[in-house]
């Protein structure tokens, strides 16, 4: 089946959610609602929720002209729309009647092929396809997508035995590929996989720490040292929305059997009631268990008390650092105060009874762990991380504690295992089998496991990923760059010359790349040691040059934040294969500095290269100056075309997962007859630009839109982009370029307030407006 | 001598820039469809037409090459007619209607097209390619100073409190929206394919949402997006003729055109411009400005408006009758022809004997017109 129609049936938050990220996909959908009963224009309900997705924060459109994809409509005028509909998803309320008689519709207007699913979070397939004909149950199942559809990258299957496989086949493929989804099959149990464990963890959590009168930050710091996930369970719940809770612990408390270990955790506790009831609903309402305040200085962060439900100010805990070792993770576990009874008490509660759901709610561990990774964020699964842990430690200090053992654990065999290279998971039956990855994905995580980096360091590796390509990851801190990934990409180029194809920059973190090091550069000002910073940026300039100039082709595949040199990298790139969840800008300004690695020089080139910007030096020129000065990040991949981070001929891959098949694919395929680019050369009007731009900047300063610093930094860069003295009849090279860019770094840094930023950004992650 | 008078008035409606109804059609195309009817309701004989003299203060890219020769073409009119673009910023095409005049008292022509263009949408003012010399703007920085900044400057020296600017920036609106609802606007208007309606007067605007603004120019400043004319799209045109051609052709006689004049004053103090044109064209025509019985004073800025009010008195009921560019809009090359063409109208309309049109212009100058009842 090839998906080239959707629909769309329901346009709430999750309907509407669903169709945006089908749009970001270039797929035009008909999203369709009720006629709604006080209004004279009967797609209204529909109309309304697209424009909310404009507005939607974060954004669920990757662009705002997506939005031309939907076309909004009511079930009443438009079901004949989809007559050609290769795939309609029902979102509507999670009433089996009112689901039961759309689906009764539905049959009598879809066409035979298309197929119908459910995004019902709660009922059951059995339910819902009770009494219908075997041809509807054919092409019927539930597709459960996690909130918000755009960033959550799990969607569960649930089928039936009826179900057409070429159906199933063509659902899972155009939900891997065209919108980036990792697809997990579920059995047909309550709450399906990952809202189930979810909903015990987070309900132990709650309640734990209420009976406990453990502070949230506490309980939130530990979780997210465990990392299921980064922001902890209060954190979370914020996110989603208090008032979510109390009708998933009802859907639950009415489908689960008593005997079910979450069914008596099913109950709302005064606190959270109370909390609902005064409109504090999380993030999108007056406040959640956190809120910010305006306070003295600034906004104050507050957290709720869970013994008395009033705010206080908030308390920053932090656990020790550490590199979440097993033994490290174990001995705070084992520790002797309330947060690590409670840490254990919660975790040791949720993997027991993930344990015990095998196989009732999945067929195997592998599942249940993708689902738990991908639906709620956890770092790593309950089983994965049991194995991190350790079965024989948790089931001994289960034991301790008189606790019964899951069938799973019982014969205390390791739940995952490395068998030539390959990584297996154990099955119910006490063997192994492989993980299986689908078709056309490639993760280094298992290129690691069969063979040994080509060269490495303590800040990135090489790694040969086959078809003569080799791969560059960044492992540092936040992937920023330092001395050492630039000694590593000057041995890659000596290394793939020798015997390579091609080489692909990827890395499979969360960020592609922060940027580079600021401690390093600290240092260097610090000690007024000009010369070393000449050094570091000598050093970077002639590394990405030297990346460019390779003679051989160069992929860039970046995910999630590419910043500062992480971006100017990218820029050196022969191409670029994004994942569509691209954050990527020349940020530098806001550490006081403008980029001094190349990023300057390329991104100019690339503005003036645009056939579709309007004649003359100056619109290229202003464009960079605007992105650069704002230090505009893209909001997307797709953003990141338009402001020419990426190039016409750059891809966006929609899933993660496959990003490294298609930067090796690309890599390949420039090999053949691969030619290094010509050098550019700028024509540029000099001081003349630079006395446009400085207009520009002195009106913003005049505005208030731009303080003091900022006009000095903002010269700085004028200075580079418009050639400083040069003039149009006397094109720069682009080591000209680069020479300007080092010049306009080595003032800044010189300067108290460009310190006072770097400074700040290293102790607050945050930008200084000095 | 021969006599020039204004014979004919025709403007598009004038829309907001970026987000108003013509944001989409060329400036070439918009005034040649203004041009055009223009000649058709006016009843001169296109085949007598000399030249047509087309103002744009942005003359690049859409408004670029000589626009004036291309509308010429793109407006149908005989091979013959001559054009030629100028560009004196705000001022251009009252500076078309001066060029025509002083055409007429030569003999070197009897019919004049005198236009003016602006697409702000699609030029974006200090046009695309900005590079100012980079000397002048060492040593002499006012040279360049944007505009908002000038009346700014001008709010202080006469201490004009925001308050005052939003109350006329308040009136100016409502008697724009006046004169729309009472359809004293339709006459002049050529609707461009479905847009027949001035798209920029805020029928809801009220000082209370003016007072919520935050400063546009200056952050501590007291000049807002309310009480500046706002970007806008739009053309004007006006028939010039000697009175005599007028006389023998039978083509209405709306106004002639009595004195003229430009004048120069320091740049960072543009808004005042007119100040010194009104004095200098009074002067000519023999007249006091008390002479006066209808006023087209462009308004860029309120501020910049009561600032020439506290130099040039005048009264309330003899001006911008049916509301300024803060409510209209300012289409940069366009407002002179549309002010002196409206000024002609209203001599006519308000049956009155004397009319003055006048304009500030950025670089610090003015422009004024004084117009006669024939």
């Amino acid at each position: 089946m090839n998906i080239e129609r959707v629909a769309v049936i329901g346009a709430g938050v999750m309907g509407a959610g669903i169709a945006a990220q089908i749009a970001n996909a270039g797929i035009a959908v008909d999203l369709l609602d009720i006629v709604p009963k006080d209004s004279d224009n009967r797609n209204s309900v529909a109309e309304n929720a697209v424009a909310r997705l404009l507005k939607a924060e974060p954004p669920a459109l990757m662009h705002p002209k997506n939005a031309g994809l939907l076309t909004p409509g009511n079930i009443d005028d438009h079901l004949d729309r989809l007559q050609h509909a290769d795939w309609v998803i029902e979102a509507v309320l999670e009433d089996p009647a009112i689901k039961r008689g759309l689906y009764r519709k539905l049959e009598a207007v879809c066409g035979p092929r298309t197929l119908i699913s459910s995004n019902t979070s709660t009922l059951p397939l059995s339910v819902l396809a009770e009494g219908f004909p075997d041809s509807f149950k054919r092409r019927f199942m539930i597709t459960h997508f996690f909130n918000p559809p755009r960033y959550m990258r799990l969607l569960e299957l649930v089928v039936s035995p009826e179900l057409d496989q070429s159906l199933l086949d063509g659902v899972r493929r155009f939900a891997d590929v065209k919108l980036g989804k990792g697809c997990v099959l579920c059995n047909d149990s309550p709450g399906f996989i990952a809202n189930r464990i979810g909903t015990f963890w987070i309900q132990t959590a709650l309640l734990k720490a209420i009976e406990l009168g453990l502070p949230v930050e506490q309980c939130d710091a530990a979780m997210a040292w465990f990392g299921i996930p980064k922001t902890g369970i209060f954190g979370l719940l914020d996110l989603v929305g208090l008032d979510l809770l109390p009708h998933i612990l009802h859907s639950f408390k009415r489908t689960l059997p008593s005997h079910d270990a979450l069914s008596p955790l099913c109950q709302v506790p005064p606190l959270l009631q109370g909390m609902i009831e005064q409109g504090l609903t999380g993030r999108k309402g007056a406040g959640g268990f956190y809120r910010l305040q305006a306070g003295e200085g600034g906004k104050v962060k507050q957290a709720i008390d869970l013994t008395t439900g009033v705010y206080r100010l908030g308390e920053s805990y932090q656990l020790p650092a550490g590199a979440h070792h097993a033994h490290e993770l174990r001995a705070f576990l084992d520790g002797g105060e309330v947060l690590n009874a409670y840490s254990w008490r919660v975790l040791s509660d949720t993997l027991v009874y993930s344990a015990g759901l095998i196989p009732e709610i999945a067929a195997d561990i592998d599942a249940v762990d993708t689902a738990m990774r991908l639906g709620y964020n956890w770092r790593q699964g309950p089983f994965e991380l049991l194995q991190q842990l350790g079965i024989d430690w948790f089931v001994d200090k289960l034991g301790r504690e008189n606790r019964s053992i899951p069938a799973l654990l019982a014969s205390r065999h390791e739940l995952y295992r490395v068998r030539d290279g390959l990584l297996q998971f154990k099955d119910c039956q006490n063997g192994y089998r492989p993980v299986v990855r689908p078709e056309g994905v490639l993760l280094l995580s298992d290129v690691k496991r069969q063979r040994p980096a080509l060269a490495a360091n303590a800040s990135a590796s090489l790694w040969d990923i086959g078809d003569g390509v080799v791969c560059l990851e960044f492992h540092s801190k936040m992937n920023t760059l330092d001395l050492d990934i630039l000694n590593l990409i000057q041995q890659s180029i000596t290394i793939v010359q020798r015997g390579y194809k091609g080489l692909a920059i990827y890395n499979e973190a969360d960020n592609f790349s922060a940027g580079a090091n600021l401690t390093l550069l600290v240092a260097a000002i610090e000690q007024q040691d000009w010369q070393a910073v000449t050094s570091i940026i000598r050093l970077g300039q002639q590394t990405y040059q030297a990346l460019k100039y390779a003679p051989f082709p160069v992929v860039g595949a970046p995910t999630g934040l590419a910043l500062g040199g992480g971006c100017e990298i990218l820029l050196h790139c022969d191409a670029i294969v994004a994942h569509a969840e691209l954050y990527v800008g020349l940020v530098e300004v806001g550490v006081g500095l403008v980029p001094g690695w190349g990023g300057c020089k390329e991104l100019l080139r690339r503005w003036l290269g645009f056939p579709k910007r309007p004649g003359g030096p100056m619109p290229a020129i202003a464009q960079v100056f605007e992105i650069i000065g704002l230090a505009k990040v893209s909001k997307s991949a797709q953003q990141a075309r338009e402001l020419l981070f990426l190039a016409k001929t750059d891809s966006i891959t929609m899933n993660k997962d496959r990003l490294l098949a298609d930067a090796k694919c690309r890599a390949m395929a420039l090999a053949q007859d691969y030619h290094p680019p010509e050098p550019a050369y700028y024509a540029l009007p000099g001081e003349s630009a630079w006395a446009a731009l400085d207009m520009a900047v002195g009106n913003l300063h005049a505005a208030g839109k731009a303080s003091a610093y900022d006009v000095e930094i903002s010269r700085q860069l004028a200075a580079v982009l418009s050639g400083a003295d040069s003039d149009m009849s006397r094109p720069l090279s682009e080591q000209d370029l680069l020479d300007l860019e080092l010049q306009a770094f080595l003032y800044l840094v010189q300067q108290p307030a460009t310190l006072a930023r770097l400074e700040h950004m290293l102790k607050t992650g945050k930008p200084l407006r000095n | 001598m021969n006599n020039a008078i204004i014979a004919g008035y025709a403007r598009s409606p004038f829309t907001p820039a970026l987000k108003g109804a013509l944001a989409g059609i060329r400036p070439d195309e918009l005034v040649a469809q203004v041009v055009r009817a223009l000649v058709r309701d006016s009843g001169v004989a296109a085949d007598d037409i000399e030249d047509l003299i087309l103002g744009c203060a942005f003359p690049e890219a859409e408004q670029g090459m000589n626009m004036a020769r291309l509308v010429v073409h793109l407006a149908e009119l005989p091979i013959a007619i001559a054009g030629t673009t100028v560009n004196r910023f705000c001022g251009s095409s009252m500076q078309a209607i001066h060029m025509a005049a002083g055409a007429i008292q030569m003999n070197a022509g009897h019919a004049f097209i005198c236009a003016g263009v602006e697409s702000m949408s699609r030029v974006p003012m200090g046009g695309f390619n900005l590079l100012p010399h980079p000397g002048l703007y060492q040593r002499y920085p006012q040279a360049y100073i944007g505009m908002g900044e000038t009346a700014e400057n001008l709010a202080r020296k006469y201490q004009i409190p925001r308050t005052e600017q939003e109350a006329f920036a308040l009136r100016s609106q409502q008697k724009a929206v006046a004169a729309q609802q009472r359809g004293l606007l339709f006459e002049e208007i050529i609707p461009i394919g479905h847009v027949a309606r001035d798209g920029c007067p805020r029928p809801d605007t009220s000082l209370a949402a003016m007072a919520d603004l935050q400063p546009a120019f200056l952050a501590n400043g007291s000049v807002t997006a309310a009480t500046s004319s706002p970007l806008t799209d739009g053309a004007a045109a006006v028939l010039v003729c000697s009175e005599t051609y007028a006389d023998a052709h039978g083509l209405p006689k709306l106004a002639r055109i009595k004195a003229i004049a430009v004048s120069a004053c320091l740049p960072e103090i543009m808004g005042i411009g007119p100040v010194a044109a009104t004095h200098k064209a009074l002067q000519r025509a023999g007249l006091q400005l008390s002479d006066i019985d209808i006023v087209e004073l462009n308004e860029a800025f309120a501020a910049q408006v009561l600032a020439v009010l506290q130099e040039l008195p005048i009264a309330e009921q003899r001006l911008n009758l049916d509301g300024g560019a803060i409510a209209l809009g300012h289409p940069l090359g366009a407002t002179g022809a549309r002010i002196t063409g409206k000024a002609a109208s209203l001599l006519k309309r308000e049956n009155r004997q004397f009319a003055l049109a006048t304009q500030c212009i950025g670089g610090g100058q003015g422009i004024a017109t004084i117009l006669e009842a024939v």
